[in-house]
C-alpha cells in the first residue's frame, strides 16, 4: 500500500549544530502517527521542513501518495495534501472563525463583490459540523471562544477545501493548553478523521496521548531517530526509555556549604498553571525547577516575584511575608528576579546600558534632589567589568548588545539589589554557549555569596550544572524533587514525562 | 555624513538656521526687526505650554488628546470665577487649574483602572470636557477679564511678556523632573517597555495617572495664559492649539536625544514658528501657511529619525553574537502592547536581538555608538 508521507535520509544542519541527522519516517494512511522525543531532538525542525520554513539539507527525498514532494517549499506541501496545525494554531483573534477560515480560502462573493455573510456562516458551521463540533458560535471572536474550541476552529480551517485532497494533518503540541475535557473533544475529532482516511502526525509530550491515540510512533533523540515502531509493542517504561536513553551524567554540581534555615518558604501556591506547591530554599542553596511546558515550571517564578497574582498561598522571605502581585513589594522583601524572555519583560528597548541596568534602584544615586550621573555611570562600569559585559559604553543602546550580553545586565540589575533571594527564569534561553558558561558562573558566585537561588529552565543540562536540588514538576506539582547524585538529565527527563494529568 | 553633521539630532536647529538666512535675506526689514522677533516668542507660549503638557504623559507612553479642552475649561472656569468679584483672581486660576487637574484623574482612572487605551480615553474625555465648558459659558456672561487678573501675567519684563518667563521657568522644571530625578526616569521606562518596568519594581499604574493629572494641571496653565494674552476668551480655543503642541513633542523627540525630551520640543517648536512667520511675511493673507509647514515638517523629521534608526539596526546586526539556532529567543513577541508606535524602529529587523517594543517616540539613534 502506498504510504501517505514517506521521508528519508532527512538531514539538517544549522550553524554548529546539527538538528537533524539522516532521519527517515513514514507515515501510512489513515493512521496516527506520533512523533515525540525532548526539547531540542528535531521534532519541530522536521515539522518546520515540511511546512517549508526550514530547507532540509541536500540529499532528502519525501513523497507524499507517491507524489514527489519538494522539502522546504510550503506551497508543495500545501498543493499534495499537507495540512498543518501549529502550537500557536495561528489563528487571528480577534477575528471569528467564520473570517478566520476565510483567511484560507477566502470568501466567496456575490454582486459587486459584496461577501455572502450567511453563505459563509453556513460553511463555517457545517466545516465545524464536520468535524463533530457543534455550537461554536462562529461569529464571535475566536479570542473570546473556550481553548478546545479555538483547536477546532485551527484545524478546521487546516481542513477547510477538504475535497481539495487534504492527506495529512499535523498536529504540533496540540494539547499544551488544553484542559482535560476539551483533550477527549479533540481526540474525537481525531478519530473522526482517521475514519475519514486521513492521517494525523502527532507531535505531543504528553505520553499518555501518544498510547491512547497512537497506531504507530516515531522516536527522535539527539536529532536522530532511534526508534520507529508500532504502540502497542510499547509499554509506558520503553517509550520513556527510547526518549531519554541513556547519557552519561556530567557529575553533579559544585558542592557547596548549605546550611541553616529555609531562607525562602513557599506554601500552598496556586496561580496559573501552578496547583499547590511548597519549597524552602536555604541560604547558599541553587534550586532547580523542571518540567515540561503546562506543568507549572513556566509560572512559579513568577507568582512568587509579583510577575503574576498568586490564587493562594503564601511565600515568605525570613519572616516576611512577600506581598502578592506587586514586583515592587516582593524586590523590597529582599526578592529579586530575572525573568523570562528578557525582550518581553525584562530589557526597556529605548534606553541605555546604564539606564536598563540602575532602573531597579535609583535611590542611591538622587543624592541631594537630583540623579547623579557621574556616580551612576561609575556603577554600571564596575558591572560592565564584573560580568564582563560587551558593549561600546554606558550609554550604548540596550538592544545593541548581544543576547548573552543583554542578559548580562538583567542579571546586574537583579544582583545590584543584594537580594536574599534570586529567582532566574530561564535564564540562559536563547543566547550562545559562551555567555551560557558566563552566566552559570555568577550563578554559583550568587549562591557562594549566600542567596538562595531558585531557576526555572527546560535545559535540564543546566539544571545538573547549577542546582544542588532540583524540583521536577508535574501537572502543576511537585512529582519529585532530586538531590545530590540523583541529579542526573535522564533521571529529571524521565520523571516529568512519566506522570500526566490524565495518567489516572 | 548625515550622522556627522548631526542632521539627524540637530535637524530643528539647521532648519533654524535656514529660516534665518534665507528670510533674513528676502525679508530682512520685518524679520530681523526686534517686533517680530518678540511677536514671535510671545505668540508661541501658549503652544508651548500646551506641547510641555502633551509631553508629560507621552514620556510614560500615554497619550493625552484632552490638553485641548483642558484648556478651554480652566478658560471658562477663570472667566467665570472673574464675574465674581468676591473670588479673588489668583483664588480663581487656581480653581481652574484644580479643575484640569480633576478632569486629568478622571482621564487616568480611565486609562489605568479600566484599561482603555489612552488615546481613546483622551479623545472621549475631550469631548466631555468640551460638553461641560460649552454649558458653563452658556450660563455665564461671556465678559472679558479684569485689569488686575491679567496683571499678573501679562506686562513685561525685561523686555518680553511676562508669560514668556512662566514658559521658560515650566521647561526647566520639567527638564528637570524628566532627566534628573528618578521620577523621570521611570516614567521613561515605563513609556519604554511597561511590564519590565514594572517587574523592575516602577510603580507604573501611579506614573501614568500622576502623568495624566500634572498635564491636565499644566493645559488649565495654558488656558490661564491665553486669557492674560488675549483678555478674553472663547469656548472652541483650546483644541485649535493640540495640532501645533502634538507636532513640536513629536518634532522634538527626534532632536538632541533619542525620545520626547524639553529642550527638544522648545526648539522644535520655536524653529517652525520661525519658519512660518518668515512664509506669512512671503505670502500675505495665507492662512494655509501654518498647517502646511506643520505637518510637513512634522513627516520630515520624523521620517528622517526612523530613517536613521533603521540603519543603526541593520549596522548593529552583524556585530551581535548570533543566538543558538532553533532557539529563536523571546523576539517574536516583539512588538507588544502600548499605544500606536511612531518609529517601532528595531522591530523592523526580524531575527535580531533587537528589541522590538519601543514605546511612543521611541527614535533610537546611533550617534552614541562610535564604533
Amino acid at each position: 500500500m502506498q504510504e501517505t508521507l514517506r521521508i528519508e535520509h532527512l538531514s539538517k544542519t544549522f550553524p554548529g549544530q546539527a538538528a537533524l541527522i539522516d532521519v527517515s519516517l513514514s507515515v501510512a494512511p489513515a493512521e496516527v502517527h506520533a512523533l515525540v522525543g525532548q526539547n531540542g531532538s528535531g521534532k519541530s525542525t522536521i515539522i518546520k521542513i515540511l511546512a517549508g520554513y526550514h530547507q532540509p539539507d541536500p540529499g532528502a527525498s519525501a513523497w507524499v501518495d507517491g507524489h514527489p514532494l519538494q522539502l522546504g517549499d510550503g506551497e508543495d506541501a500545501q498543493k499534495l495534501g499537507l495540512r498543518f496545525v501549529h502550537q500557536d494554531l495561528g489563528l487571528v483573534g480577534m477575528l471569528s472563525a467564520v473570517e478566520n477560515l476565510a483567511l484560507s480560502v477566502g470568501y466567496r462573493t456575490g454582486f459587486a463583490r459584496h461577501i455572502k455573510w450567511s453563505e459563509e456562516r453556513r460553511m463555517a458551521r457545517q466545516a465545524l459540523a464536520d468535524l463533530g463540533v457543534e455550537g461554536i458560535d462562529v461569529t464571535a471572536p475566536v479570542a473570546a471562544l473556550p481553548p478546545s474550541q479555538r483547536t477546532a476552529v485551527a484545524i478546521a480551517r487546516a481542513l477547510v477545501g477538504w475535497e481539495d485532497g487534504a492527506k495529512l494533518l499535523i498536529l504540533d503540541e496540540p494539547t499544551a493548553t488544553l484542559p482535560d475535557d476539551d483533550v477527549k473533544r479533540l481526540f474525537e475529532v481525531i478519530h473522526r478523521l482517521k475514519d475519514r482516511g486521513v492521517s494525523i502526525l502527532y507531535v505531543s509530550h504528553h505520553l499518555d496521548e501518544v498510547f491512547e491515540l497512537a497506531d504507530r510512533v516515531t522516536v527522535l533523540r539527539d536529532a536522530r531517530k532511534v526508534a520507529e515502531t508500532t504502540v502497542s509493542e510499547l509499554d509506558h517504561e520503553g517509550l520513556i526509555e527510547l526518549i531519554v536513553g541513556h547519557q552519561i551524567s556530567h557529575g553533579t554540581s559544585s558542592e557547596v556549604a548549605v546550611g541553616g534555615d529555609a531562607i525562602l518558604s513557599v506554601r500552598g501556591l496556586w496561580g496559573g498553571t501552578v496547583e499547590g506547591v511548597d519549597l524552602d530554599v536555604r541560604p547558599g542553596e541553587v534550586v532547580g525547577i523542571a518540567g515540561i511546558t503546562g506543568s507549572g515550571r513556566e509560572d512559579l517564578l513568577g507568582l512568587l516575584a509579583g510577575q503574576t497574582p498568586r490564587l493562594a498561598g503564601t511565600v515568605t522571605i525570613g519572616s516576611v511575608e512577600v506581598a502578592n502581585f506587586d514586583p515592587r513589594a516582593a524586590m523590597a522583601s529582599g526578592v529579586a528576579f530575572v525573568p523570562a524572555e528578557r525582550s518581553v519583560r525584562g530589557t526597556i528597548g529605548t534606553m541605555s546600558v546604564r539606564e536598563n541596568l540602575t532602573v531597579t534602584d535609583l535611590s542611591r544615586h538622587f543624592v541631594r534632589g537630583r540623579i547623579r550621573r557621574r556616580q551612576e555611570i561609575t556603577e554600571t562600569e564596575q558591572w560592565i567589568q564584573r560580568l564582563s559585559i560587551r558593549t561600546s559604553s554606558t550609554e550604548a543602546i540596550i538592544g545593541s548588545l548581544s543576547g548573552g550580553n543583554q542578559q548580562k545586565v538583567m542579571f546586574g540589575k537583579a544582583l545590584r539589589l543584594h537580594p536574599e533571594v534570586l529567582l532566574l527564569d530561564e535564564p540562559t534561553q536563547g543566547i550562545d554557549v559562551g555567555a551560557k558558561e558566563q552566566i552559570h558562573q555568577l550563578v554559583d558566585e550568587a549562591a557562594g555569596e549566600g542567596m538562595a537561588t531558585v531557576v526555572a529552565s527546560t535545559d535540564t543540562d543546566e539544571l545538573v550544572r547549577l542546582c544542588n536540588r532540583v524540583v521536577v514538576m508535574v501537572d502543576g506539582r511537585i512529582a519529585k524533587v532530586l538531590t545530590g547524585g540523583d541529579i542526573l538529565p535522564e533521571r529529571i527527563e524521565h520523571i516529568q514525562l512519566q506522570t500526566s494529568r490524565r495518567a489516572s | 555624513m548625515i550622522r556627522r553633521l548631526g542632521f539627524d539630532r540637530f535637524s530643528a536647529l539647521y532648519l533654524w538656521a535656514l529660516f534665518m538666512l534665507y528670510f533674513g535675506i528676502t525679508k530682512h526689514a520685518t524679520f530681523f526687526s526686534s517686533t517680530t522677533f518678540k511677536l514671535v516668542l510671545q505668540e508661541n507660549v501658549i503652544v508651548g505650554v500646551l506641547a510641555l503638557a502633551f509631553l508629560v504623559p507621552l514620556a510614560t507612553g500615554t497619550y493625552d488628546l484632552a490638553i485641548g479642552a483642558q484648556m478651554s475649561l480652566s478658560l471658562v472656569i477663570s472667566s467665570t470665577l472673574a464675574q465674581h468679584h468676591t473670588v479673588p483672581n489668583l483664588l480663581g486660576m487656581v480653581i481652574a487649574l484644580v479643575a484640569c487637574g480633576v478632569a486629568g484623574a478622571v482621564s487616568g482612572f480611565f486609562v489605568v483602572k479600566l484599561n482603555v487605551n489612552s488615546f481613546i480615553a483622551t479623545l472621549g474625555m475631550s469631548q466631555v470636557i468640551t460638553a461641560v465648558v460649552y454649558h458653563t459659558s452658556f450660563q455665564s456672561i461671556n465678559s472679558p477679564f479684569t485689569n488686575s487678573f491679567e496683571s499678573i501675567g501679562a506686562g513685561n519684563f525685561l523686555g518680553v511678556q511676562r508669560y514668556v518667563w512662566y514658559l521658560l521657568v515650566l521647561a526647566i522644571i520639567l527638564w528637570f523632573v524628566l532627566e534628573h530625578t528618578p521620577a523621570g526616569r521611570f516614567m521613561f521606562a515605563t513609556g519604554g517597555n511597561p511590564e519590565a518596568a514594572r517587574l523592575a519594581g516602577v510603580q507604573t499604574n501611579r506614573l501614568v495617572w500622576s502623568s495624566l493629572i500634572v498635564s491636565g494641571v499644566i493645559a488649565g496653565f495654558a488656558g490661564v495664559v491665553y486669557s492674560w494674552k488675549v483678555g478674553d476668551y472663547d469656548t472652541t480655543v483650546g483644541p485649535g492649539y493640540l495640532f501645533p503642541a502634538v507636532a513640536a513633542v513629536f518634532f522634538g523627540a527626534s532632536q538632541l536625544k533619542g525620545r520626547a525630551n524639553v529642550w527638544g520640543t522648545m526648539i522644535a517648536l520655536y524653529a517652525l514658528a520661525w519658519g512660518i512667520e518668515g512664509l506669512q511675511l512671503t505670502f500675505i493673507n495665507s492662512n494655509w501657511v501654518q498647517p502646511a509647514f506643520e505637518g510637513v515638517a512634522l513627516l520630515l523629521a520624523v521620517a528622517l529619525a526612523s530613517y536613521q534608526g533603521v540603519i543603526r539596526v541593520r549596522r548593529a546586526k552583524p556585530n551581535a553574537t548570533p543566538d543558538a539556532p532553533g532557539s529563536g529567543g523571546a523576539t517574536a513577541e516583539a512588538g507588544g502592547g502600548g499605544p500606536p508606535v511612531v518609529t517601532s524602529v528595531a522591530s523592523s529587523a526580524p531575527g535580531s536581538d533587537a528589541e522590538g517594543h519601543t514605546g511612543p517616540l521611541a527614535v533610537t539613534h546611533g550617534a552614541d555608538e562610535s564604533a
